[in-house]
């Protein structure tokens, strides 16, 4: 990936509300996106460590939670904070345009 | 594994009369008789002599006489007479377990005596209230009491093992939802505009798709209770009105028997035709073919589990209620052995 990507719609920002994460899809590829402290955040939904979906895990501040060996990382910044998983998740530019919510690669 | 400091269920109501019942419970040999005024009583079934079970003795009033040497137990324990000499030795005394009669179960406190609250029981009150039509069965599984928590935590079996009663293929794509607290898991799945499985035909008349939702509650050690139930498709159970359709609740209570078997009671309550004892049995045949389902498989489990006990298991998305389960009562578990160590050092 070079360059990042093109902007995408991926959400209806009624979609989006702050404690929830909401999965959905960027070009096929499973992403998530919530809202914290007013501002919207997109990242990889896949854990790094063995594939589970992190947006079935547990939200706590800008934290979730793995579901299956609760593996942590920072929405915001995608960074791994606890293991087992050790490589980061890939975050998402976003921006809001009327009531629609569109992500980009980095 | 066995969390000490909680109730148990040791039985069901009508299986405890003037005949002792002797049960292992957490590895603990248990005699259950109830005393002539029919008050249950729980000791120890093993007598304080020779170790024969007092179980196999008989009751002579509210007096358990052991059957080898007719040493005779009173309801506290304590040995009130040995025959052939005239006193008793102070310590001929068997433990007595505290011993609760609701919700037709009888509850034991295996721990620590002193900290047995009757309000700390597990509600169960669907199989004594008038607004349920319910029943109760006992199942004796050849597993360790966790594995049929699992089993109940992830009910995408269904779709695979239960295919004659309550379980179809709609229900691999249910919409799942994991909440958890400190002491408590809540798996909620929701199956939307599918075809009813059998036993919902059975007992509700679906002629059309149904919303069907399985909300399920696990309760440390080992409790897990289930809201199911559908309304046909679209007129709002999602949102909180069940109009037209059923509603149950499948009540489980898992008793350890040894680390390798379980006494397993399962309850049905259903809001629907409550006073009519026949839709009540068919409903229970129907969770019972299903639940004879489930023991093979987690017998089979068993089996594989103690030819090589640590072998690696793998995880799926739809372990998560099982794992946070899991999680809680490996926590509980250290509490408790701290908790039993600070009491030893103090």
């Amino acid at each position: 990936m070079t360059n990042g990507g093109d902007w995408k719609r991926v959400a209806a920002r009624g979609d989006i509300t702050p404690g929830e994460v909401f999965a959905t899809e960027l070009d096929g590829e499973p992403i998530a996106l919530t809202e914290l402290d007013g501002q919207i955040y997109a990242f990889n939904d896949t854990c790094t460590h063995e594939f589970a979906l992190l947006s079935q895990g547990f939200l706590e501040g800008e934290e979730i939670e793995c579901p299956l060996h609760q593996a942590r990382f920072d929405v915001r910044t995608g960074v791994c904070l606890m293991g087992p998983a050790s490589q980061d998740i890939d975050t998402y530019e976003v921006k809001v345009e009327g009531s629609d919510v569109l992500v980009k690669r980095k | 594994m066995f969390l000490k400091n909680y109730w148990y269920v040791a039985a069901i109501d009508h299986e405890v009369g003037r005949t002792p019942l002797r049960r292992i419970i957490c590895n603990e040999p248990v005699v259950l008789y109830r005393l002539e005024d029919g008050t249950p009583v729980g000791l120890e079934d093993r007598c304080a002599h020779r170790h024969l079970p007092l179980s196999m003795g008989k009751l002579q009033g509210d007096i358990l006489q052991c059957l080898y040497h007719g040493l005779c137990f009173d309801k506290t324990g304590a040995c009130v007479k040995v025959p052939g000499q005239d006193t008793v030795p102070p310590s001929a005394r068997v433990k007595a377990y505290p011993i609760v009669e609701r919700y037709h179960w009888l509850w034991i406190w295996m721990g620590d005596p002193a900290l047995a609250d009757p309000a700390a029981i597990t509600d169960f009150h669907w199989l004594d209230d008038p607004a349920w039509g319910a029943a109760t069965r006992y199942l004796h599984a050849k597993a360790n009491w966790q594995l049929i928590v699992d089993n109940l935590l992830d009910l995408t079996h269904l779709a695979f093992v239960h295919t004659s009663t309550i379980g179809n293929a709609a229900l691999v794509n249910a919409k799942v939802k994991v909440e958890r607290s400190p002491n408590d898991v809540k798996v909620t799945r929701w199956t939307i505009d599918a075809p009813a499985p059998p036993t919902f035909v059975k007992a509700g008349g679906f002629t059309s798709n149904v919303d069907r939702w399985q909300i399920i509650h696990f309760t440390p050690p080992s409790f897990v209770r289930l809201d199911v139930g559908a309304t046909p498709t679209g007129t709002g159970a999602p949102e909180g009105r069940r109009v037209g359709g059923i509603s149950m609740r499948n009540l489980n209570a898992m008793t350890p028997e040894t680390e390798t078997t379980t006494h397993y009671f399962y309850g049905q309550a259903h809001d629907f035709d409550v006073k009519n004892a026949e839709t009540t049995a068919m409903i229970m045949n129907q969770i019972t073919t299903a639940f004879l389902e489930d023991q093979a498989i987690f017998e089979a489990q068993q089996k594989n589990m103690l030819l090589t006990p640590n072998a690696p298991q793998i995880d799926i998305n739809a372990d998560n209620g099982v794992i946070q389960a899991r999680r809680i009562l490996e926590r509980l578990a250290q509490e408790e052995v701290t908790g039993r160590l600070t009491a030893a050092a103090e």
